[in-house]
């Protein structure tokens, strides 16, 4: 009883362990400097915006990464659909809801097109998801004339932005992804060819239709980021050469520290809490008023330390046990 | 010459074809449109020259199947450098050695770091393209007027014209095209990236391997660095702002495959350089906005590469 419960304890340090440390660093860091991290509801509302973004981003980065697809093009597609949505709903005089609605379904259709191309010209999945951006982000330009999308002055659309719808979108994102992924023959099909690409197409797995379901799923998350960041600030500004693809970057630490996590448990709970654990770090910044450079520094170092500790962990556990035993047979020559 | 071997050896062309076409679609259209064409190749040459270098260099760790998204911030943050010591020295040929010598750090520094603690490149390259860039914010405040690192265009305008970046550029690439294939270095970078495992199991060293791809395209972006001084005195945080992404297009466009290997070449950043900077400057002369010039370059990419690669399509998709 008292090993099960000590095996809990250490689960339960193990999942939790990397949001709760960041948490407490993010306080201490904020306390030194006597600021409170949590003090006012628009704390509160930037924390979950992070974490709801980011956790979408991360699911559609690694959904194909895991597969072995680079795709630049995710950070056009969130521009892109919410242009669209964003268009439709100013200019019909549309609801929140209509807005995410559409943002999903252009997101998805974006994602599919993208897949679609991939599998029929069967290059690599790198050189057309470049291809792609470049396309998605010349015709979101060509749409809005170069100017973007704004409706700051529309208080419907902007109205979004609260706690609780983006829990809403945190745990519909989390329990619909589980769902596809874990209890469906497309999420089987889709592990399967992760793990055995050959094998699983000699098997009889569709790989054509698996893989532009990857792309249409990712497509759909990334609509709802557009979505995020469009209704946040009331305004899309546009990108060209390879401007959106910043978006794709801020998914790299939650994705590792996500897979880190996701030996002790479910892989996208573990995504959560990676995305959770870098909006704690995203809050401290806006807190504590960092420099943009300085965040970029900060971001990039916690990023190759935590891969330096992923890519060399047994040896750092050797290290640590090596010395643990010196220090016992040391002093038991003491005695 | 069998047909399938013409084949080949047509798909392999294709890069070539693409250049060729889009220089005489440059011509007719300049011709009929009255604009200036040798004013139009200057610009071309002048836009190109910068993604071309860089791009040549770029090619020793794409034939290792290794990517550098990073290659553009490296180049702004030893731009940066190099304007600041010329502003102490006021010397051009310091300039351009420090600019090199940052670069050729920054490479060097990338590829100890993944080689000594065993970390993918790539992810490497994203960490520095962060660090880099918060480096140019960082190297412009403190240094500049807060915008921008100014040096006097008097100081480079005797090496601001064509034959000069042309000669730079063509040295460069006679050293890189001896390197890659005339020597057992270029013979190893290949084998490393056509596999892996065959080439460590014959005494290939991939950390060796990885160091000097990264020695030798540091060389490249330094190179870029100084023709970027040369061609806009005035360095802002927006300098070599696309070179990054330019590379890869450039590279990819040229012919060159993504995964490396013993299919690789060294003039495929060239190539790819020209045609995607005459592509531009087409699209200028149709008046097309931003918007439309970047899809119809974009759907021209993907069709090109198409082609050029429509020998090498398997069952399965590639990944």
């Amino acid at each position: 009883m008292k090993t099960g419960k000590t095996n809990g304890l250490k689960r339960i340090v193990e999942i939790a362990g990397i949001p709760a440390a960041a948490f407490l660093i993010m306080v201490l860091l904020c306390g030194i400097q006597g600021v409170k991290l949590f003090e006012m509801e628009g704390n509160w509302i930037l924390f979950f915006r992070a974490a709801a973004s980011v956790m979408l981003t991360t699911f559609a980065l690694s959904l194909n990464l895991n597969s072995g697809r680079f795709d630049f093009s995710i950070g056009s597609v969130a521009l892109l659909s919410s242009v669209i949505s964003a268009s439709i709903c100013t200019a019909a005089g549309l609801p929140t809801i209509v807005m995410l609605m559409i943002s999903i379904i252009a997101g998805a259709l974006l994602g599919a097109i993208s897949g679609a191309v991939y599998v029929i010209v069967k290059l690599p999945p790198i050189i057309v998801s470049l291809g792609v951006a470049l396309f998605y982000e010349g015709f979101a330009f060509s749409i809005t004339k170069g100017y973007g999308v704004s409706f700051v002055a529309n208080a419907e659309l902007t109205s979004f932005p609260s706690v609780a719808n983006y829990l809403l979108i945190i745990v519909c994102g989390l329990l619909l992804f589980i769902f596809l992924f874990d209890y469906t023959q497309f999420g089987y099909d889709y592990k399967a060819l992760l793990s055995g690409q050959k094998v699983a197409v000699n098997t009889g797995i569709k790989e054509i239709p698996n893989a532009v379901g990857c792309y249409t799923i990712a497509g759909a998350l990334m609509g709802v980021v557009g979505f995020i960041s469009a209704t946040n600030t009331g305004t899309i500004q546009m990108a060209l050469n390879f401007g959106s693809i910043g978006t794709m970057f801020t998914a790299f630490l939650p994705m590792f520290i996500g897979g880190f996590i996701g030996r002790f448990c479910n892989e996208k709970i573990g995504y959560l809490l990676g995305a959770v654990t870098t909006a704690f770090i995203s809050l401290m910044y806006a807190r504590l008023n960092v420099d943009a450079s300085v965040q970029q520094i900060v971001t990039a170092l916690i990023l190759v330390g935590f891969l330096i500790y992923l890519n060399n962990e047994n040896k750092i556990i050797e290290l640590v046990q090596l010395k643990k035993l010196m220090g016992k047979t040391g002093a038991e020559k003491g005695k | 010459m069998n047909k399938s071997k013409l084949k080949n050896y047509m798909m392999n062309l294709t890069p070539l074809f693409g250049l060729a076409a889009l220089f005489a679609a440059f011509l007719i259209l300049g011709t009929i449109r009255d604009i200036n064409i040798s004013y139009g190749l200057k610009s071309i040459i002048n836009q190109s020259v910068v993604v071309a270098v860089v791009a040549t260099g770029a090619v020793f760790i794409y034939t290792l199947g290794s990517f550098d998204i990073s290659l553009g911030a490296s180049a702004a943050v030893s731009a940066l450098i190099g304007g600041m010591v010329y502003n102490r020295t006021e010397s051009v040929f310091v300039m351009a050695a420090v600019c090199v010598g940052i670069a050729v750090l920054i490479g060097l520094f990338n590829s100890v770091l993944a080689s000594v603690f065993n970390l993918p490149v790539f992810v490497t390259t994203i960490a520095m393209l962060s660090v880099l860039n918060a480096l140019v914010l960082v190297l412009i405040k403190v240094n500049g007027t807060g915008s921008e690192i100014a040096i006097p265009a008097a100081a480079v305008k005797a090496i601001n014209n064509t034959p000069f970046k042309i000669a730079v550029l063509l040295l460069f690439l006679l050293l890189s095209i001896f390197i890659f294939s005339f020597t057992k270095i270029g013979r190893m970078q290949k084998f490393q990236g056509s596999n892996p495992v065959c080439a460590k199991l014959s005494g290939v060293s991939e950390k060796k391997m990885a160091i000097i791809a990264f020695a030798m395209s540091g060389i490249g972006v330094g190179l870029g660095a100084f023709l970027s001084i040369i061609y806009a005195p005035t360095l802002t945080k927006n300098t070599a702002s696309s070179v990054g992404m330019d590379v890869i297009i450039a590279i990819v466009f040229g012919g060159m495959p993504v995964s490396g290997g013993a299919r690789s070449k060294i003039y495929a950043a060239v190539i790819g350089a020209f045609s995607m900077t005459l592509l531009s400057q087409i699209m200028v002369m149709f008046n097309l906005n931003s918007g439309i010039g970047q899809m119809v370059k974009a759907a021209i990419f993907l069709l090109v590469v198409f082609l050029a690669t429509s020998d090498q399509r398997g069952k399965m998709l590639p990944r």
